[in-house]
């Protein structure tokens, strides 16, 4: 079979197999296991298959073009060690598989685990078959995904949401962090083949990138094997069914993480920062998790701390500088796979046939279940590490390493043989506890099933590991000999460390520190007895030391306090803070930029300031700061002062001879002050709830902050157009028109030529959007009538009312104002003129149709002022529409006639026509079109002005009147 | 002039005035109609942009490139989705009105034109053309004080922030005699020449365009507005316009700002790793979901930026491909809460999917797998994205910024796991109500996309790899 079928079909079958298993009916849980053990054992075919090519020092590898544009490849790459580890997931899978047919209650949805369990070895099996780094991370956080299902399969139980929910936080959480550690020795290394890292060992551990990315990767490896200080999520995990267990807590999940430390050893290990992380947390983890498995009630309780400890074991020895250390670390894996994945089933077997895992309630099992008993006593000898059992032969080993290893500081080699015969007293003790708790002492009465030997074929994978765990501690060498010698081989190349596989080497110091440790653990466990049998939880001495409660209190705190805290401090929903924040934030990224580059004058001589001016441009400052003063107040007032900064903005526009905008200003501002007032009208006055307020201080202290904004935002814009004002502009268009105004558009007058001539295709488009927005907003306006309840008639409106409720309500103004009234109806005539004035000279002179429109616009709005609504619709018949659709029509229809001419739309024709009386008149065809801009501003302005003021007429509709109804028509 | 070039916009723009006349003219209810003709324009108009020539058209105003193409086929697709989630949930809590797609059509007219601007004026146009459109639905709901407080609020802020741009724009203008993308890039070629005043420009553009996309510490408005918008108006700001303005980002500051990127580097990396930050803590203690979503997308904006970040096609080529798997998987997500109903009413906090898994197991497991893939777990879509970002991020030496972006979507990781936890093992609040046909068909295209990215996933990474090339030219 070629390579990369092999390893494909590794890959692909458990999820094929899981695919097929979810999709069969819940019941089917015969059809489900066997799917699972076809697959399991067709895969454990597939590695055997390998082994020729392995076991000869070869590496299979196989590609297949995934995101070629990123580099990134499917690669598959089997070598020694991940032989070895393939080997263990499809073989210890097959026997879960053919265990859990049997555990699993036939009420459960059976398919659904197979499933689960299937996918789970698929993603393992990707783990370790990875060629890439980014591969194994995205296998490795499938793991992740598929134990939380797994443990979550009881979901109905809350012991298992919260197991499920906890194991995923930390491993995904560390997955992730590994996918940044993973980056940066992708980054380091210039490529994510697992080759291309292997040989860039002395590269990585140069780079200044090393720690970072060693800290990310010890997380993620921490995290999944459960070390310490990410421990706790293992125990929780036991909710999940045994079968789980005993597959992923023995021989896969947990392992992933070792698996990953030795599979980078040869590039990562051998620093200093390498024996702090790695060491010292699997020192703690061994000595903790030891400990604490002395003192649990729960079997596989212990048995999870026990995991963590052995795992402990084997990432202390990851740790070490030391070739052989790596040797023991995976002859560990494999022997600890083998005894911890028989207890797990033994005691899923006791759970099973007794209906509890509590050892203070089991006792004398060894009577029903004989048979059992045996086995489980072996695979608990081998853990506790009794000779002639492959524990012991590690076990060795690792006390052998503790005597030389070499560690960054001398105290630890001193602490390190010690600790190592402490723990491993410790294990001897629960070891014992398990063996002793559970089969011996007095029949125990009170179990809630009646326990008796389980059936044959649940009991054959206990049988087959426990034989194995002898077979190894016989004869080591001649029977995972090769093996082992592969996955080191595949470990560490060509320079494997000369190693002795066997029973016996003499009696030298580890053989003694075992005879210690053995005794120390049973005199430890004798002397616990007492404590042991009483109803005390946990281990002594560390018992408030609860690293699932620091986990929950720091989730608590993270996701609720602290979030809150944050959301108060930092978030508002309110829109003046918001608003703050904006302009606050643009205001320091403009001067930050400004600080950065360096921001002077430039090059032009300033011209001397002219004091006339400058006291003008105080006035202005004047009246803008009292606006904004009064706009809290006095609204009207401010909306005056508002008024005089508009002036004085257009005295600056005469002053430098721009006579054409000041003109547009005066007659803007004059429109909009209008505008604004009619639109106050219907604010609600300030109103203050009594109490509410805080201290006076505060108003101040806001008010003075908002003034801050103020200046600041106003002095980084004055900064900013003195800087601009005081260069030589690039070219801008400005020239180009200067030069063609009158050569090309016939008109002296720059801005109106621009306007009507040059731009006369954006003039149109504006008109048009002129008139839609004022017939938007009469159509708005139109039907204004605010509901009593949500807004009063305004005030002045009410005064109004009441002053006329008795009189003749057709001319009330005209009464009270009578010298005004007449001024602006003798004014009237003259402002029309004044427009037809503007209108003709527009041309060549400061004025055009724009200004026109504003000032009949304002004409006839003063009459409105003055006169009222009802008086001046009486007199005036206005059509806004009809302006709005002339203005139009004229504009367009200027267009559309140059193409009569055989011109493109909106060609001007240009000539001077004498006129009676006023003399030489400009009439370029612009001149028509202007008459449009001018009809459409009249039309718009008042359309929308009329609508408005409207609303004072509408607000008494009630009383039928003549003038009423026109309004309506208006 | 090619005005072949706009023929997608001008498409959309017919459309959306016929749409208007359907709307307006017959005297019954045409919501559905005008709904399915604005999903019908959108579909033409992406088999338009698919096919459009290359070049640019109207004095140079607008392009047509791999890049246009890239993000209006994005666009339309998010638009389209959109149109198709408020379906149901618009008639039943009674904004069946027309005004609805038209307005959607003329929000995603103003998007392709921001995407395919070269020009500040064609940008703004398009920019405010799409804002004003926003503005508008946000308050669509007008009887509900929680829509019209998002609409006003929303219009309030954007519209400052739209000055911001202008000024910003302005500056640019004055300091390099030219609103024209090209020659704005031409002016710039030596970037030791380039005046401050125009980095002050720069600046503002940034922060006008930050806001759009939401980014911190523009990003107040958010969830304000997510949460006070009707749930498919927020389902609609979080696809398409985040894409069109994230777009509009990376043609703004790799186009005519490109030789700048020393100056702007620092300014995206600052805001991409606040983004990320805020968006990871501050969602975690959110109990109403489209907040949560909100500050959700605000991370996710800090996702995309990092490839912006590291001003390289690598970067570019990340951001594009982060945002089209974020549309994908957020429509999803949406769509599930555009789901949400009990009882006739729409309910909106995290506890209402309590025991989805047991009432309704398909709609809890697609939510989960958007869930997961936001975390960025393997082998979801979300993953690869973050993997592009990262990677370019790494490569270009930002390596603080991937790392802090690696241990943001760890905590954020939290939050969505949480949304799984509840859905699948809190005690069930009660049934939602059925959902419609429409909803679920977005729900599982979205799923799929999410789902079995990685089995194929060369297609897009071309695309992008196609529009970056023409984005940096």
């Amino acid at each position: 079979m070629p390579d990369s079928l092999l390893l494909l079909a590794l890959v692909c079958l458990p999820f094929l197999g899981a695919l097929a298993a979810g999709l069969l009916p819940t019941r089917a849980r015969d059809a489900a296991s066997g799917i699972a053990g076809t697959v399991a054992l067709a895969c454990l075919g597939l590695v055997w298959a390998a082994y020729p090519t392995v076991s000869s020092g070869g590496v299979l590898r196989a590609e297949f073009a995934w995101m070629p544009t990123l580099g990134l490849n499917l690669t598959l790459r089997l070598d020694g060690f991940a032989w070895l580890f393939a080997g263990l997931i499809s073989g210890i899978g097959a026997l879960v598989v053919l265990y859990a047919r049997y555990y699993m209650s036939s009420d459960d949805p059976v398919p659904r685990f197979f499933a689960f369990l299937l996918a789970f070895m698929g993603a393992m099996t990707g783990v370790v078959v990875s060629g890439n780094l980014v591969q194994l991370v995205f296998f490795w956080e499938l793991t992740s995904l598929f134990s939380f299902l797994l443990i979550g399969y009881w979901h109905h139980t809350a012991a298992a949401r919260d197991g499920a929910r906890m194991a995923l936080t930390v491993t995904g959480a560390g997955g992730l962090a590994l996918f940044g550690g993973v980056l940066l020795i992708g980054h380091i290394v210039g490529s994510y083949d697992l080759d291309a890292v292997l040989s860039a060992g002395d590269r990585i551990r140069e780079h200044p990138l090393y720690l970072p990315a060693l800290i990310l990767i010890v997380l993620g490896a921490l995290t999944k094997s459960a070390q310490f200080p990410f421990h706790f999520w293992l125990p929780h995990a036991m909710a999940a069914p045994t079968p789980v267990s005993a597959y992923l807590h023995s021989a896969t999940l947990v392992k992933a993480g070792v698996f990953l430390l030795a599979r980078l050893w040869p590039v990562m290990a051998g620093t200093d920062a390498w024996a702090w992380t790695v060491g010292l947390a699997g020192l703690t983890t061994l000595l903790l998790g030891a400990y604490i498995a002395i003192f649990q009630n729960d079997l596989k309780g212990l048995l999870a701390y026990s995991t963590i400890s052995h795992l402990g074991l084997i990432t202390l020895l990851l740790g070490l500088k030391s070739e052989l250390a790596l040797v023991a670390a995976i002859f560990h894996i494999i022997n600890h796979a083998a005894f911890k994945c028989s207890l797990f089933m033994a005691a899923g077997i006791i759970d099973h046939e007794t209906g509890t895992r509590d050892i203070r309630r089991l006792s004398g099992l060894n009577q029903s279940m004989p048979f059992t008993a045996r086995l489980a006593m072996v695979a608990a000898a081998a853990m506790a590490g009794v000779p002639l059992l492959n524990g012991f032969l590690s076990k060795e080993m690792f006390f052998a390493e503790a005597l030389t290893a070499e560690a960054p500081l001398s105290p630890l080699l001193n602490i390190l043989p010690l600790a190592a015969m402490l723990a491993s007293a410790f294990s001897v003790a629960y070891s014992l506890r398990f063996i002793h708790g559970a089969f011996f002492g007095p029949v125990a009465t009170d179990l809630p099933r009646t326990p008796h030997e389980p059936a044959s074929w649940m009991r054959l994978p206990v049988e087959i590991l426990v034989l194995t765990c002898i077979v190894v501690g016989l004869l080591p060498a001649a029977t995972v000999g090769p093996y082992l010698a592969i996955a080191v081989h595949g470990v560490l190349g060509d320079d494997v460390p000369y190693y002795s596989l066997a029973v016996w080497h003499g009696f030298n110091l580890p053989l003694v520190m075992s005879l210690i440790a053995l005794a120390g653990g049973v005199m430890l466990y004798a002397l616990l007895q007492q404590r042991l049998r009483g109803d005390v939880e946990g281990p002594p001495l560390i018992r408030r030391l609860d690293a699932q409660r620091i986990f929950e209190q720091v989730m608590v705190f993270l996701s609720w306090r602290l979030a809150r805290r944050l959301e108060t401090l930092l978030g508002t929903r309110r829109l003046q803070p918001q608003l703050r924040l904006i302009v606050g934030i643009g205001l320091l990224a403009g001067a930050g930029a400004v600080w950065l580059r360096g921001f002077g004058p430039g090059n032009l001589p300033s011209t001397p300031v002219d004091p006339v001016l400058a006291l003008v441009w105080m006035v202005g400052a004047a009246f803008a700061l009292g606006t904004a003063w009064q706009a809290k107040f006095h609204r009207l007032a401010a909306v005056m002062l508002l008024g005089g900064v508009g002036l004085v903005v257009c005295i600056t526009f005469v002053w430098f001879s721009a006579p054409d905008l000041a003109l547009t200003q005066l007659t803007v501002e004059v429109v909009t002050t209008v505008l604004l007032v009619l639109g106050l009208r219907w604010l609600p006055k300030r109103f203050q709830v009594a109490g509410d307020r805080g201290p006076e201080v505060l108003t101040r202290t806001r008010r003075a902050r908002d003034l801050a904004i103020a200046v600041g935002a106003g002095c980084g814009l004055a900064a900013l157009s003195y800087a601009v004002m005081t260069r030589v502009p690039p070219e801008l268009l400005a020239s180009h028109f200067l030069e063609r105004a009158y050569t090309e558009g016939g008109g002296t007058n720059v801005v109106n030529v621009i306007l009507v001539d040059f731009r006369g295709f954006d003039t149109l488009g504006e008109i048009f959007v002129v008139a839609a927005v004022a017939l938007t907003t009469y159509a708005l306006l139109r039907r204004f009538r605010p509901a009593a309840d949500s807004v009063e008639i305004p005030e002045q409106q009410r005064d109004q009312d009441g002053a006329t409720q008795h009189d003749d309500a057709v001319r009330p103004t005209a009464d009270w104002l009578l010298v005004p009234f007449t001024l602006t109806r003798l004014l009237f005539p003259v402002m029309l003129v004044v427009a037809v004035f503007l209108m003709l000279r527009g041309h060549d002179l400061p004025g055009g149709g724009f200004s026109a429109g504003m000032v009949v616009a304002i004409a006839i709005l003063l009459q409105y002022i003055i006169g009222g609504a009802a008086w001046t619709e009486a007199h005036l018949r206005l059509r806004p529409q009809i302006w709005l659709g002339a203005g139009l029509l004229i504009a367009s229809g200027t267009g559309i006639v140059a193409w009569f001419f055989g011109r493109p739309f909106l060609t001007t024709y240009f000539a001077y026509a004498e006129l009676p009386l006023i003399g030489k008149v400009p009439t370029a065809s612009a001149l028509i079109f202007d008459i449009g801009v001018f009809a459409l501003v009249v039309g718009a302005t008042l359309l929308m002005l009329v609508a408005l003021a409207h609303q004072s007429v509408r607000g008494h509709r009630a009383a039928p009147r003549r003038v009423g109804s026109r309004a309506g028509e208006a | 002039m090619n005005w072949i070039l706009a023929l997608p916009e001008l498409v959309l723009a017919l459309s959306g005035l016929a749409i208007l006349g359907i709307g307006v003219l017959p005297k019954r209810n045409t919501h559905f109609a005008c709904a399915m003709a604005a999903v019908g324009a959108f579909l033409l108009a992406a088999a338009l942009a698919i096919g459009a020539p290359e070049g640019s058209a109207f004095g140079g105003q607008i392009v047509s490139d791999a890049f246009t193409r890239f993000a209006k086929v994005l666009i339309l697709i998010g638009a389209a989705a959109g149109v198709v989630l408020s379906l149901d949930y618009n008639a039943r809590e009674g904004l069946d009105r027309f005004e609805y797609p038209v307005l959607l059509v003329f929000a995603t007219l103003g998007m392709l034109v921001m995407v395919s601007a070269n020009d500040l004026m064609s940008l703004y146009i398009g920019l405010e053309l799409l804002s004003l459109s926003l503005y508008v639905v946000a308050a669509f709901n007008r009887d509900d004080e929680r829509s019209a407080e998002a609409g006003l609020k929303y219009f309030v802020l954007g519209a400052l922030a739209s000055g911001l741009l202008l000024y910003g724009s302005s500056l640019t203008y004055g300091f390099t005699g030219t609103t024209n993308f090209d020659r704005i890039a031409d002016a710039l070629s030596d970037p030791s020449k380039a005046s401050s005043g125009l980095v002050v420009g720069m600046v503002f553009v940034i922060v006008g365009l930050a806001f759009k996309v939401s980014a911190v510490p523009f990003h107040m408005w958010t969830p304000d507005v997510y949460e006070g918008a009707p749930t498919p108006v927020t389902a609609f700001f979080a696809a398409a316009p985040k894409v069109a303005a994230i777009g509009l980002f990376a043609r703004v500051l790799g186009g005519p700002f490109g030789d700048l990127a020393g100056q702007w580097q620092q300014v995206i990396v600052l805001i991409s790793l606040l983004s990320m930050v805020l968006g990871a803590f501050a969602a975690i203690g959110q109990s109403n979901i489209k907040r949560l979503m909100a500050y959700s997308s605000i991370g996710h904006v800090g996702y995309a930026l990092v490839g912006l970040a590291a001003a390289s096609e690598a970067g570019m080529r990340g951001l594009l491909v982060y945002m089209a798997i974020y549309l994908l998987m957020n429509l999803g997500a949406f769509a599930v809460l555009v789901a949400m109903r009990r009882q006739g009413r729409a309910v909106e906090r995290v506890e209402d999917l309590a025991g989805l898994a047991r009432t309704d197991l398909s709609m809890a497991v697609w939510m989960a797998i958007f869930m997961f893939s936001m975390a960025g777990i393997p082998p979801l879509a979300g993953f690869f994205g973050k993997m592009f970002v990262f990677k370019a991020a790494i490569d270009a030496g930002l390596w603080t910024l991937a790392i802090v972006g690696v241990l943001s979507s760890v905590v954020s990781a939290f939050y969505y796991l949480r949304i799984v936890k509840v859905m699948f093992f809190d005690e069930p609040a009660g049934a939602l109500d059925p959902r419609p046909a429409s909803v679920s068909f977005v729900m599982a295209a979205s799923g799929v996309f999410t789902t079995l990215f990685f089995l194929y996933p060369a297609p897009l990474v071309a695309a992008a790899q196609a529009a970056v090339a023409a984005l940096l030219g």
